[in-house]
């Protein structure tokens, strides 16, 4: 029952989602090119499933959201452990993260096009820097947080190194807030890629939903909407139960 | 089980003092002389802000003196050594790592292959009297079996010293009594030497084979007793009580008096 709660209020939710929705076509009886009924959202998900369009626009999506979440991730963790380590370090370094931070990754799309035009790098680029700075700002404060006296007790077990004490402590110790981070960034990121292929872009999501803008058919819209919203709670509840086995750093 | 034998500290005139934000300095513990023997079990006793953590800090390693030298065998200390352990007041046992992952973490730093680490680790869980505990998460256990993975992690190694930080200070005293028993056993054992730091009078007196009594503001060594009871000993005997009488009155008046009062309800437990 525990495991089936929340998965039954999400199903509980698209419900009430689909009576609300249907009620608005009965009252208003909106043209379907400016809302069309579930069911016809349906028919329209269901041809798109079939035809294989739209199995592959979510794959290229997911692919460039994890490809870029990595590579922020690569970067992000270690500086991240660096920062929360060396406060000279910090120091150092923060002025730099603070002053990019406020920036939107969205604010980048221009930038990117210009420097990669509508090809892949431009928009692995907007999405690296939507999921660098979740994972960065994380970190750092999961090894901020480390008792010190578990730093103490390995280095009275052996660890003579910085860096086997940062292997052996301080990153398992600050592991359960690096995948809260990764978890986050990887939200923030689903968000930005749909952006980024809103603007410029052949394949993904985003692009089905401008195309679908375009041609005028509010049905593919909502199916791209619709999927962008269930798989980004299904990747959710992937890392919430990673950071569930993870749950020493809660403690 | 090889048993490596403890080595003595040699402690020359220790002092750390702190700066403060107006930029005077605060006296955490003064010159402090103290000769312990290997395989001697010695216990620092005081009211908070005596020293007493400051002083076991600088001869784990983990903070340099502001004056003075600290040494080993005759070598000066500098940092944290595997040969030197510890146990914390609060386990400080790794939650990533199971019972026994957590024993044989020492092990593994000094490389000690697999199955030998196993050998060992199970050999202190047993000594602790966890042995059926060794593949059970850290969290799943009580404060007091907590304490034990963290002694059965620290001997594990085998080193010549083992420092313990008031290791049962957030003990119940039932609890208490039993793993200072057991202290006591492992100790005349394995030989190890041991500084305790404690603000228990009682527990002093019944672990120690010298008792170094501090006082604060500032820190300072008072005066170093020996207590020559045969273990076990008994906390009700008159001679535990005379030594008892002896280090409330080197301890100021009122500290005293506020101490005892502290005290006699834990004392029954707490020896």
């Amino acid at each position: 029952m525990k495991s089936l709660g929340p998965t039954l209020q999400f199903v509980l939710a698209f419900c009430v989602i689909l009576i609300v929705w249907q009620t608005v076509i009965v009252v208003f009886a909106p043209h379907p090119s400016l809302l069309p009924p579930p069911l016809a959202v349906a028919r329209a998900f269901w041809g798109l499933l079939v035809s294989g369009e739209l199995l592959v626009h979510t794959g290229v999506s997911l692919m460039r959201v994890f490809s870029a979440w990595i590579i922020a991730g690569c970067i992000a963790i270690p500086l991240g452990i660096a920062m929360g380590w060396s406060g000279r370090f910090e120091r150092f370094a923060n002025p730099f993260v603070e002053m990019f931070r406020p920036i939107s990754p969205m604010a980048w799309i221009p930038m990117a096009i210009l420097w990669f035009g509508i090809n892949e790098p431009g928009k692995i680029f907007v999405v690296c820097i939507a999921t660098f700075f979740p994972t960065l700002i994380s970190t750092v404060a999961g090894v901020k947080r480390i008792d010190p006296v578990l730093v103490h007790a390995g280095q009275v077990l052996g660890c003579r190194s910085t860096a086997s004490l940062l292997r052996k402590v301080v990153f398992p110790a600050a592991l359960p807030a690096m995948v809260v981070g990764l978890r986050i960034s990887f939200g923030t990121g689903w968000a930005c890629i749909i952006a980024a292929e809103l603007v410029a872009a052949r394949s993904g999501l985003g692009y089905l939903i401008a195309n679908g803008m375009e041609i005028l058919r509010a049905d593919t819209v909502l199916v791209g909407m619709v999927v962008i919203g269930i798989l980004g709670v299904c990747v959710d509840a992937v890392f919430r139960f990673l950071g569930r086995r993870l749950a020493w750093g809660v403690t | 089980m090889s048993t490596s034998y403890g080595k003595p500290i040699s402690v020359r005139g220790v002092a750390k003092t702190y700066p403060t934000h107006s930029g005077e300095s605060i006296e955490a513990l003064r010159p402090a002389t103290l000769e312990i023997a290997s395989g001697e079990f010695v216990v620092l006793v005081g009211p908070s802000g005596c020293g007493k953590s400051t002083l076991l800090n600088i001869l784990a390693g983990f903070s340099k003196p502001s004056s003075g030298d600290a040494f080993v065998s005759g070598e000066r200390i500098s940092g944290p050594d595997i040969d030197r352990g510890m146990v914390f007041q609060s386990y400080a046992l790794f939650p990533w790592r199971d019972v026994i992952g957590n024993v044989e973490f020492g092990l593994e730093q000094k490389g000690t292959a697999k199955r030998k680490r196993r050998e060992i680790a199970l050999h202190y869980l047993h000594m602790v009297g966890l042995r059926d505990f060794a593949n059970k998460e850290v969290d799943e256990l009580s404060g007091g079996m907590k304490q034990r993975v963290a002694i059965a992690r620290a001997f594990a190694t085998e080193p010549s010293i083992i420092f313990m930080d008031e290791p049962f200070g957030a003990l119940d005293a039932l609890t208490r009594r039993f793993l200072q028993h057991e202290l006591l056993r492992m100790w005349q054992e394995h030989r190890k030497t041991i500084v305790f730091v404690t603000h228990s009078v009682p527990e002093a007196i019944y672990l120690a084979d010298r008792v170094v009594v501090m006082t604060a503001r500032p820190g300072a060594i008072k005066v170093i007793l020996k207590v020559d009871l045969l273990h076990p000993r008994d906390v009700t005997s008159d001679a535990f009580r005379d030594i008892e009488r002896e280090i409330y009155a080197e301890l100021d008046e009122k500290l005293a008096k506020s101490m005892s009062s502290e005290l006699s309800a834990a004392a029954v437990g707490s020896a």
